[in-house]
């Protein structure tokens, strides 16, 4: 009989999986390479095709990444990690699809907050995957009438109980309930977060597994007027002593 | 202009990684696996060697060990270009960075075009 994790999905079907997605990685990142030959020719309209293909090939190295996670908490190297500039990485590598989807990304790193401890990769990882499926998610939801500006926040602010950091938008459908019901509902229903994007939401939740095997959470959050999701991060004390 | 080695199994990746180094002016060499690479570099010195540590039959690892083995070679530089996080070759990736004259690995689904032939770039711009 196959083993089970605590989720109670099998070993065996993880790691299948797992192989599955390595395998999908391959033609993937000879689309968006291709494309991008294409651009440098002159091509400029492949910058969308290229821009989805690097996302989706990006989605599924950070699946692979919180799965390996899961599977092999031991190899999880905890380190010191500025927020603001795991941040701006994540808007680098947000910025070609926002651009794609007509979403403006702007960085809120302005508040001077010390390290955290996190695994550095794992976090980027899960802010670059839930950024990704809420790019995709927010034209939908401004064509419904929900938002008229397009703008993705990063941001990181200090609360009672740590470090934030997490992404924001004029929106109001995300909350601890959705979130929870949208985990249920996940494998189960096509559209688990349907008030939140009218896809799988499969970047959330792979957001979700990341942050879940690095012992985090992924939680609705506020940043000032704004409504989004994000984890909070305990700082690095020892590091702020010195 | 440059002659690059391209030591990369997955032909169509190969072919799209040649044209983006032709087109940045140098010239390139493609090899499917290792032995192809020793064979290419024996007819033309390479300046540079791009590699793959996933080949078929002999790792990359092993390759590198042969390459290095010939004095003539020893001061090419080589990139890693791969599919596997470096992070995953934790040990190797030690002892090719000591033992073996590799000072850049660039993990393959999160590098560009640009910044392989920007890296390409640096690489042949470090004196020997």
């Amino acid at each position: 009989m196959a083993r089970e994790e605590a989720g109670g999905t099998p070993i065996l079907s993880q790691r299948l999986l797992l192989s599955v997605a390595e395998e999908l990685k391959l033609p993937l990142l000879q689309i968006a390479r291709q494309a991008e030959q294409g651009q440098m020719a002159g091509k400029t309209d492949l910058a969308a095709i290229r821009a989805t293909a690097d996302s989706a090939l990006k989605l599924l190295d950070n699946y692979v990444l919180g799965v390996r996670l899961a599977l092999e908490p031991e190899q999880m190297a905890i380190e010191s990690v500025s927020v603001s500039s795991v941040l701006y990485d994540t808007g680098q590598q947000l910025d070609a699809l926002a651009k794609s989807y007509g979403v403006e990304l702007e960085l809120s790193i302005a508040g001077r907050y010390g390290p955290v401890l996190a695994h550095r990769q794992g976090l980027q990882a899960a802010l670059v995957s839930l950024g990704a499926a809420l790019i995709e998610a927010l034209p939908a939801q401004a064509a419904a009438g929900t938002g008229s500006q397009l703008r993705l926040h990063l941001a990181t602010h200090r609360s009672r109980y740590g470090i934030v950091a997490g992404l924001y938008a004029d929106t109001k459908q995300v909350s601890n309930e959705a979130l929870q019901r949208g985990r249920e509902l996940q494998s189960h229903s096509r559209q688990p977060l349907m008030n939140l994007t009218h896809t799988s939401g499969a970047g959330i939740f792979v957001a979700d597994t990341i942050l879940k095997a690095m012992k985090l959470d992924l939680r609705a959050s506020r940043h000032h007027r704004l409504y989004g999701l994000g984890t909070v991060l305990q700082p690095n004390h020892q590091l702020q002593l010195v | 202009m440059a002659q690059i080695l391209l030591v990369e199994p997955d032909r169509l990746l190969a072919e799209t990684y040649s044209q983006a180094l032709t087109g940045a002016g140098h010239k390139v060499m493609i090899a499917p696996g290792a032995q192809a690479a020793i064979s290419a570099a024996d007819t033309a010195r390479p300046d540079l060697v791009i590699l793959e540590l996933q080949l078929v039959e002999h790792s990359g690892i092993e390759f590198l060990y042969e390459f290095r083995s010939y004095p003539e070679w020893q001061d090419i530089p080589v990139l890693i270009h791969s599919g596997v996080p470096a992070g995953e070759f934790t040990d190797s990736w030690q002892i090719m960075g000591q033992e073996l004259g590799v000072d850049v690995y660039l993990y393959k689904p999160r590098t560009s075009l640009s910044q392989l032939i920007s890296t390409v770039r640096d690489q042949l711009s470090v004196p020997a």
